[in-house]
Parts: C-alpha cells; structure tokens; sequence
C-alpha cells in the first residue's frame, strides 16, 4: 500500500484553508557547507557591488515569479537580483569574508528565474552572471546555473510550498556553485 | 490518461485526509533516547563557537523549519556545558560549529532496515516512518586542524486509524513535540559523541 499520504497530515489545516498565498522571500541564515567552503578556500575578503538584472532581460523577470498555479512569491527587497546580492551577502559574513571596503568587488546580473509547481514534476531554474572586480580591473566574469527538479503534489497545499521552497534553496545553490568555481576562487586568492 | 487517474487518486486522498486527520498520531522511536547534558564530557576549557544551523528536506535546504527550529538548537548547544559561548557570527580565534539535519522519508522497509541501530522496522500499512541525519562538524580555532564530524539518525512515525508504530516508540502529543522532541534526542545524542571524542575541544 502506498502511504506516503499520510505524510500531509502535519499539513492538514493548511488544507482547510486553500486559497491563493501571497509569500515575501528574504535571504535566509547562512548555509553549513558554503561557509565551511569559504572559510577553507582561503579567500581575501571582498564585498558586494551592484547586483541587476541582465541588459535585454524582460523587467518582470526580475520582480515576479509565474509558475505556482496562480499564488505569488515576491521578493522581500523587490527585486530577485537584490535577493541574490543578500544571500551572497550571508554567506561571506558568516565566514568572515565580508568587508564593505574591500578593493575586491562581486557583482551580479540575474540571467534567468523561473519556477514551475506542475503536477507530476516540479522544475526551478536560477542563473547570474557574476564578475570580480580587483581595484576595478574584471578578474573574473562567468554566467552559472543551478536546475532543480522535484516530485510535485497534486494538492496545491502540498505543491506550492514545495515549489516555494525548492526556489528559494536555488539561491544558496547558486552561490555554492559560485564558491566551488576554481575560477572565482583563484580571482578571490589571497 | 495517467495524469487524470493519479489526480484522482490525490483527490480522493485529500478528501480522506480531512476526515480523517483527527485519528493520526505520532510517535518518536525508542531506541535513541535523549542523552542529558550531565552525561557529556565537559572540556577544562570551553571553546567559544560559532554555529550555523540548517534544515533540509531530501538534501535542500529548509528555510522555514530552518528559522522555526533556530532558537531552540542554539538553546541546546548554548546550555550543553561544551561551549563557552555560542554565537551567530564569527568568533575570536575562529572555532566554527555547523550542524545540519536532513529529513529523508524511508518509504519502505528497505530504506527503513538499518537507519537507526536496533530498529525493526515491520509497520502497519497505514503507518509511515521520516528518518533524520545529523551531522555536526566541529572545526576547532587552530589554523590547518581536522574538523571533528559527528552523525546520528532517528526517526519519528506517522499512523492513521489502526496503524500501530513499531515496538517501543514513544507516543507524541502532537506533531510539534514529535519533531521537538525527536530534535532534541537526535542533537543530544550527536553532541555526546563530540564531546567524547579525545580531540575535542
């Protein structure tokens, strides 16, 4: 017998209460593995510049997210690319490599978000052009991508916060995938 | 055409689930019990730590069970007598705690058999189990030292109507002090074995 439904019973007064949810997304606390990373990577200290949405890039892509069945997941700050700068952010505090007035500078063009809560599979997609800037010389410049893909609820109660959440994981992937890159970590040397 | 059965499938689930949701219970496995902090080996000299939590839901990571169970993992590592202080951001001297725990169904008895030590895993059919891992890295202030890494496992049962959980599991209130209460047992447990390592602090 197939019993994984009895696994949404923590969720059952959400299910009462099914309607269209309204959630603002902020960068989370820092992420055990990246600031073990950081810390072992022995890398200078640097700070965040601008982040932005990529030049050609429709506007709405950067302030919205279609894709969970009519609900609305928006960006605390108001833009996607400033959530991106935030978790960024964390995670370089937390391993004590963040420093306003570093002469290494970090910025970010948002290339693509999007999400889909279908029923069957889930898929996320988040990807940035990153740059280094070293006393204002581009030291490093790579667009990277994190997919993810998850088995998707029928139940909207089920499968919305899922896509929420699996979307929201996408930006400390992404900065992951950032601090794995040999190429950021030799711009970033000490 | 299999879309349409399986949506129906989840209907017909859902609509059971609200009728029904009044008989679950939960229940934390018995065979790893909390240990107290008294039983901890205290160092002379507690090191000050810095600790980064996470939650994480098949390998990503959780925000909202993240924040929802922040305070009362920094609560049990502050008040373990392992650390002198325990804080969010870096601390003199470097020392660094990460814990992380991961919520993994075990959907069958093969993914059941052997994910908690003594666990016999042979549950009713309206009865599912959750495992979670826990690992804690301890990397201690001293420039090029080896981190300490830590692991332990538990697991917390879900069953409906006549679904009985395996022997010893202890029935839970509710599910916040299911998941609490298994929190607790599991970061005891894992905490203990840091502690009784030689190389720690």
């Amino acid at each position: 017998m197939n019993t994984s439904w009895i696994r949404l019973l923590p969720l059952l007064p959400a299910l009462l209460i099914v309607g269209c949810a309204n959630v603002q997304l902020g960068a989370t606390g820092a992420t055990p593995a990246t600031v073990e990373r950081l810390r072992s990577a022995q890398l200078a200290p640097a700070q965040a510049g601008e982040f932005r949405l990529a030049p050609g890039k429709d506007a709405a892509m950067d302030t919205t997210l279609p894709g969970l069945r009519g609900n609305t997941l928006s960006p605390a700050k108001g833009s996607w690319s400033q959530l991106l700068k935030d978790t960024l952010v964390v995670e370089l505090t937390a391993a004590g490599l963040y420093d306003p007035a570093s002469s290494l500078v970090i910025a970010g063009q948002l290339v693509d978000s999007r999400v889909d809560a279908a029923i069957g599979t889930g898929a996320g997609r988040l990807a940035a052009r990153f740059t280094v800037a070293k006393q204002g010389r581009v030291v490093y410049d790579k667009e990277l991508a994190v997919d993810a893909r998850w088995e998707s609820s029928f139940m909207g109660a089920v499968a919305i916060p899922e896509a929420m959440n699996q979307y929201g994981a996408l930006y400390k992937a992404l900065v992951a995938k950032l601090v794995d890159d040999p190429d950021f970590r030799r711009a970033m040397a000490r | 055409m299999v879309r349409v059965v399986r949506a129906l499938r989840w209907l017909v689930l859902a609509v059971a689930l609200t009728s029904l949701g009044g008989c679950a219970a939960f229940y934390v496995d018995g065979h790893a019990p909390e240990v107290p902090a008294a039983q901890y080996k205290k160092p002379a000299s507690p090191p000050e730590v810095q600790l980064v939590w996470e939650f994480q839901t098949k390998g990503v990571s959780n925000a909202r069970a993240t924040e929802w169970l922040k305070t009362r993992v920094q609560e049990q590592f502050s008040s373990s007598g392992l650390f002198s202080k325990v804080s969010d951001a870096p601390v003199p001297g470097g020392a660094l705690l990460t814990a992380t725990v991961n919520n993994i169904p075990l959907d069958n008895d093969a993914a059941a058999k052997g994910f908690v030590a003594g666990l016999t895993f042979g549950l009713a059919g309206t009865t599912v189990g959750d495992g979670y891992e826990c690992t804690i890295r301890y990397s201690p202030a001293q420039t090029g030292a080896s981190p300490l890494v830590k692991n332990g496992k538990h697991v917390l049962y879900t069953s409906i109507g006549t679904g009985g959980p395996p022997a010893g599991a202890q029935k839970m209130a509710g599910i916040e002090e299911a998941v609490t209460t298994m929190m607790r047992q599991l970061l005891s447990r894992t905490l203990n074995d840091l502690s009784q390592d030689p190389a720690f602090p």
